[in-house]
């Protein structure tokens, strides 16, 4: 099985380069070619043209564009994401610092998508034909309509505001400090043995997560759960019956292994969203995180910020969806074979 | 067909949600108390007129500069139609005309769309929309294009999956053989076997534009400030959640009502159109 | 020893309020060893027999009746009991085979988990006895294929796979239900062969679904006709094929083409057998409305099933007359002059190259230097297995696809290049008949516009024009004219097929090229369409180029066939001479997997009619 997934992925992985390229060329022409002067936009209102001009240059954006994205590209590949315009700060270090505590978030968040999407899939499958189905299955609309900030909003005003039983700012308490590391704060948390910063960054998470997560598994659901009822049409099922296998072993052993094909290639795409979702559920939460860098990166059209944001999310999405592809081939055998 | 579509319950609830926001958005001015930027300066953060301390005639109350809620969210429903509408029908254009290409020529210009849709599909939509607007500038024809350029391949995709099935059909050969040309046999044979699908992808896609658009406003980055918006709405009153939590909770409320609404409509319309499904509940 | 018993069997699906007896009044013994076969037509309830044995139904279907299995109540035991006997002492074979095994999980895992249910415990063991298992089947290194996946594997040796799970507890009772409609000929008659030989060694009984009666007298003891769910005939095999007393059963084998003899009309049943909905509305015996034979008093009353023999019961009041209904002759329907050669085809190769991703491209030759022409009115067959390249040879004729090597010259023109004026001309002049009906009319179309969609392309026509062909050239194909403004879902399958033929004909093209156009239609609506060739031709005049993996069909319609393997023609002639003298050794494999018992019969029909098989020239 290595032999033929290896190569696939290798492939795959050459063509997430292709599309990275890409990107970056994208997200430049967006950049300098739209309406937008940076160089105006990073000066005080009362700057005089003469002044936008010279700081133009010092931005070199007074030299051909081509140039200038060779001049960005080689830089990024050096490692050198440019100078944030507003906070006069290494790129590099802003991301590094801001990475970590959103893939925290976001895997936390797709974790608990995962465990609600196929739990609640099954749970659907399992009411089909019962007098709840039609109520049960207008409750999956409602909750596919609550997109994740409106969770985050709702979770705050109930947990937050008006229970007072979760922290909803931050990563952690204002009268803790970070611990010396990665920002990978949970892991380096644990197995510093920091067992109160741990719980602590734990609880400041659970509003975050479970608003990207719950409102990212009402569409995992609704798949599983169609999938699943395609996949009992099949002949196989009933030749399964009829060979006496027992009802509960026929939906576990043979019928989810096929439903979660369609499932996982819908989930790559959702999770690709959710890491996308993250973006506001990070502002509203006020969470130091990549959203939040390029929301004020946004707000300050901190150009430099806002081209190496965007292609780290990209660069991240391209990695979940890797991943899930690799999951696809592993339990897939006729995508293998080919 | 037509008739089994209206007879879905699901279908007219969507319609009346999706109906009741379109006639205030197009009436707003006529419906509207106040001017929805008229400050009170003198009564801020008034609660809705039924509890304690309410003002009549401010019937859901007013935000912290004491404009009238109720008058900002019916003209709040001005942007977010706008956008629903024009923005979800310019990405169902783009992206199906490409994916009828795709779908029915297949091979280079397949592959080449298809490429296509992989760049876009390795942005999170969020932040390629909220890249397009940094570069466009705010302005409501801004959201909608960055919108249309975001969303198209949502469309893009699962048509031309569906375009593949329907070309493999015996009857798009036999049109051929009837000398039907290439873009006749595109709008004759396979744009009306994939329009159910269109026209549930398009309610759907609907109340994807409105949280879109509820998105960006919330990071100040859709109509300009003095256009009321939803999300600009939801931003405003997150400053005065101890204060004024009700003020949170309606366009909280307006913003998934909407979706609801489209949602509602797109799932109706997908039972009472989808062939599939009809042949499955008949077996 | 009787293993099943079966008594006032009825299958009763509930339609909105009310129950209708999907199967009604069944009843037969199945002694130890022996086989029934169960023959009906599709709709005729043969499946509904395995279901109600194993008492898995679709929803809203019931059974009553008596069902006994050893001695046990099938119908009254306890539905953790009756699971318990599935796989262990009742087994199944299913139609479809490649879909009857799980594609994400391997055979090997499949079969273990069957054997672990039977209770061979340890993993070793398990895995020693599938080796064995797949042995006894004949499948070739059994220990490569445990570790293979359904998709890996043909259909044959899927079947394979599946039987041998099947007989892996010896079952007592084996019910195979058309376990060989899905595969080629060849693989056909190997599986057959398969399954007589286990069952001769295990002493199993099996009851043999299918819709082919010879196949069904070759292969059992006893022989059950179904027709609309009710009993038309039961008795042993070999006398109701040489005796029908049915004139069901009679009709059915003269509907029924031979490889062997194309001098005899095929019997047309009229209509179709009823659909569920339809039950309710005939009065008497259901097979009334399409009898020859029928009388006032068989519209009074159900016919009971009475004896004609010993162990022969059938349920016609008329029986005693079924042997005179008579196959219709040949010479009245078809004869006519060929005309000038039409299409000549000169070492045509196709070559597939598939792209996948924008540069790479990988290369499939599907259709060799193939060589031929065609003759006004002539009718040419082209047989093959499935993915022999038999309908690209169609595509290409078409154009649908353009030749990769050789030359395609029509009506004196060369169209090989596939530019727009060649394409024209092709149109103009050959037209096809799609296989599959369901696929080949579009379902948003009223029949009326399907059929004259040449007319909607060439511009000019007015809806009326359109209509007023519409109806013509549906009285051509035998369907009433207030046809022509439903759609295609309202049609039954073969008349589905006739629309598909009426469109082929509406630019009154010189060639058709019909591609498996009778392929999975019941034997009495093929006969049906067959026919309605033949009168066309004798109508209209035009060729045919007809592709078919059917040699029986082939033989009735056509008076040249060429054989087609893996790309190629590896054999060419008259059908005559094909078929009765094959040279190739692939044809004789093709001749060999035909059932043979019907020989005798087709000779002495044809002594009936006056006409020794010698005189067979064409």
């Amino acid at each position: 099985m290595l032999t033929t997934i290896v190569p696939l992925i290798g492939r795959r992985l050459i063509a997430s380069i292709f599309i990275l390229l890409v990107v970056s060329v994208l997200l430049f022409l967006v950049l300098h070619v739209l309406p937008v002067d940076p160089a105006a936009m990073s000066m005080p209102p009362t700057a005089t043209i003469a002044e936008i001009e010279a700081h133009r240059r010092e931005m070199g954006m007074d030299q051909p564009l081509w140039d200038q994205y060779a001049i960005w590209l080689v830089k990024l590949l050096q490692g050198d994401l440019g100078t944030s315009i507003h906070f006069k700060r290494s790129v590099w270090g802003l991301i590094a610092d801001a990475l970590p505590a959103t893939i925290e978030l976001a895997f936390l968040s797709m974790l608990i998508a995962t465990v609600f999407g196929i739990g609640g899939g099954l749970l659907l499958f399992a009411s089909r034909g019962s007098y709840a189905e039609p109520a049960i299955d207008l409750v999956t609309i409602v909750l596919l309509s609550i997109p994740e900030f409106l969770w985050a909003l709702f979770f705050i005003l109930i947990f937050g505001v008006a229970l007072n039983v979760l922290p909803f700012t931050g990563r952690l308490d204002a009268d803790l400090r970070l611990p010396e590391g990665s920002n990978f704060l949970l892991l380096n948390a644990l197995f510093s043995g920091q067992f109160a910063i741990f719980w602590n960054a734990l609880k400041h998470m659970v509003l975050p997560c479970f608003a990207l997560g719950i409102a990212f598994s009402p569409a995992i659901m609704r798949v599983l759960r169609s999938s699943l009822i395609d996949v009992y049409q099949d002949d196989y099922i009933h030749l399964a019956r009829l060979r006496g296998v027992t009802e509960t072993r026929i939906l576990l052993g043979h019928a989810l292994k096929n439903a979660i094909l369609p499932t996982l290639s819908l989930m790559g795409v959702q999770f690709g969203f959710l890491f996308g979702g993250t973006l506001l559920v990070e502002v509203i939460f006020s969470y130091p995180g990549l959203g939040s860098v390029m929301v004020d990166a946004v707000r300050n059209a901190d150009l430099p910020i806002i081209q190496a944001v965007g292609l780290a999310y990209c660069v991240v999405v391209l990695v979940i969806n890797t991943v899930v592809d690799t999951l696809y081939l592993v339990l897939n055998p006729k995508l293998r074979a080919q | 067909m037509l008739r089994s579509v209206f007879r879905s319950s699901r279908v007219l609830i969507g319609l009346t949600i999706v109906g009741i926001l379109v006639v205030c958005a197009i009436f707003a001015p006529l419906i509207a108390p106040h001017d929805p930027n008229e400050q009170n300066l003198v009564s801020i953060l008034l609660p809705p007129a039924w509890s304690e301390g309410g003002d009549p005639s401010f019937l859901l109350g007013t935000d912290s500069l004491g404009r009238d809620v109720l008058s900002r969210l019916i003209f709040g429903a001005r942007v977010a139609m706008t956008v629903a509408v024009l923005a979800s029908l310019g990405a169902m254009i783009v992206g199906a005309v490409l994916a009828y290409i795709a779908g029915y020529f297949g091979g280079r210009i397949d592959a080449l769309i298809g490429r296509a849709v992989d760049v876009w599909m390795s942005f999170p939509p969020v932040i390629l929309s909220l890249i397009l607007m940094v570069g466009l500038g705010v302005g409501l024809r801004n959201v909608i294009f960055a919108i249309v350029a975001v969303d198209w391949t949502r469309f893009c995709r699962v048509i031309r999956s569906e375009v593949l099935v329907v070309r493999r059909k015996d009857y798009i050969a036999a049109a051929q053989l009837m000398g039907f040309s290439h873009p006749r046999v595109i709008v004759k044979e396979i744009v009306p076997a994939t329009l159910p699908l269109l026209i549930t992808l398009l309610s759907m896609e609907m109340g994807i534009a409105v949280i879109v658009e509820a998105i960006l406003s919330f990071v100040g980055m859709s109509v300009s400030a003095n256009t009321p918006a939803w999300g600009q709405m939801v931003a405003d009153a997150r400053q005065t959640i101890y204060e004024a939590p009700w003020n949170l909770f309606l366009p909280i409320f307006a913003i998934f009502l909407a979706v609801l609404g489209f949602n509602i409509l797109g799932d109706g319309l997908r039972r009472t159109l989808d062939v599939r499904l009809i042949a499955r509940g008949r077996t | 020893m009787s293993i099943l018993a079966v008594d006032n069997l009825e299958v009763s699906a509930r339609i909105g309020t009310a129950r209708i007896p999907v199967v009604s009044g069944l009843g037969f013994t199945l002694q130890r060893g022996s086989v029934l076969g169960v023959v009906g037509e599709s709709g005729a309830g043969k499946s509904m027999i395995g279901r109600a044995i194993a008492q898995i139904l679709p929803q809203g279907f019931s059974v009553t009746g008596g069902l006994s299995f050893l001695g046990q109540d099938l119908i009254g035991m306890p539905a953790e009991q009756r699971r318990m006997l599935l796989g262990r002492d009742i087994a199944f074979v299913p139609q479809e085979p490649l879909s009857g095994l799980n594609p994400v999980l391997t055979i090997g895992a499949q079969i273990d988990e069957h054997l672990a249910r039977l209770g061979i415990g340890a993993k070793r063991a398990r895995r020693d006895y599938a080796l064995d298992m797949l042995n006894a089947v004949r499948l070739p290194r059994p220990a490569d294929i445990l570790g293979k996946y359904a998709h890996q594997l043909s259909g044959g040796m899927c079947q394979r796979v599946l039987i041998a799970m099947a007989f892996a507890s010896r079952p007592k009772l084996l019910i195979a239900d058309e376990p060989t409609t899905a595969l080629d000929v060849t693989t056909q008659s190997r599986i057959v062969e398969l399954i007589r030989d286990l069952q001769r060694s295990e002493g199993t009984s099996v009851i043999f679904i299918t819709h082919d009666l010879r196949l069904a007298a070759d292969i059992s003891d006893q022989v059950l006709v179904l027709y609309a769910g009710r009993l038309a005939e039961y008795g042993p095999a070999k006398e109701i094929f040489a005796d029908a007393a049915h004139p069901y059963t009679r009709c059915l084998q003269l509907s029924n083409p031979s490889v062997h003899a194309s001098r005899i009309g095929l019997y047309s049943l009229p209509d179709r057998m009823p659909g569920i909905s339809a039950l309710g509305s005939i009065a008497g015996c259901l097979f009334g409305p399409r009898c020859p034979n029928v009388i006032d008093a068989c519209r009074e009353k159900t016919p009971r099933a009475v004896s004609v023999g010993e162990g022969h019961d059938v349920a016609c009041i008329r029986s005693d007359l079924t042997a005179r209904i008579d196959p219709p002759l040949r010479q009245a329907i078809d004869k006519k002059p060929y005309g000038a050669s039409l299409l000549t085809v000169e070492s045509v190769s196709k070559t597939f190259s598939m792209t996948s991703g924008i540069f790479r491209r990988t290369n499939f030759q599907a259709v060799r230097n193939i060589n031929f022409t065609l003759q006004q009115n002539e009718f040419v067959g082209i047989v093959g297995e499935s993915g022999s390249g038999k309908s690209t040879v169609a595509r290409l004729l078409c154009g649908l696809e353009t030749a990769t090597e050789g030359k395609l010259v029509l009506a004196g023109r060369d169209v090989t290049g596939g530019d727009k004026v060649s394409r024209q001309h092709q149109r103009a002049h050959i037209q096809m008949v799609f296989q599959d009906p369901q696929s080949a009319l579009n379902p948003r179309r009223s029949v009326a516009s399907i059929i004259t969609q040449a007319m909607e392309a060439a511009g000019q026509a007015t809806w009326r024009d359109r209509l007023a062909k519409a109806e013509a050239l549906l009285h051509e194909v035998g369907l009433p004219s207030d046809a022509a403004l439903r759609f295609p879902s309202e049609l039954s399958g073969g008349q589905k097929q006739r629309v598909n033929i009426a469109r082929a004909l509406c630019r009154a093209p010189e060639i058709l090229v019909a591609d498996e156009i009778v392929s999975g239609l019941d034997v009495s609506v093929q006969a049906q369409l067959l026919n309605l060739l033949l009168r066309l031709r004798s109508e209209r005049s035009f060729s045919m180029v007809l592709i078919s993996h059917d040699l029986a069909v082939v033989r009735y319609l056509c008076d040249r066939v060429f054989v087609m393997h893996k790309g190629e023609f590896v054999e060419a002639g008259p059908t005559a001479d094909v078929f009765d003298h094959p040279q190739h050794p692939y044809t004789e494999s093709l001749l060999a997997a035909v059932p043979r018992d019907f020989v005798a019969d087709a000779a002495r029909r044809d002594r009936r009619n006056g006409i020794s098989p010698a005189d067979e020239i064409v």
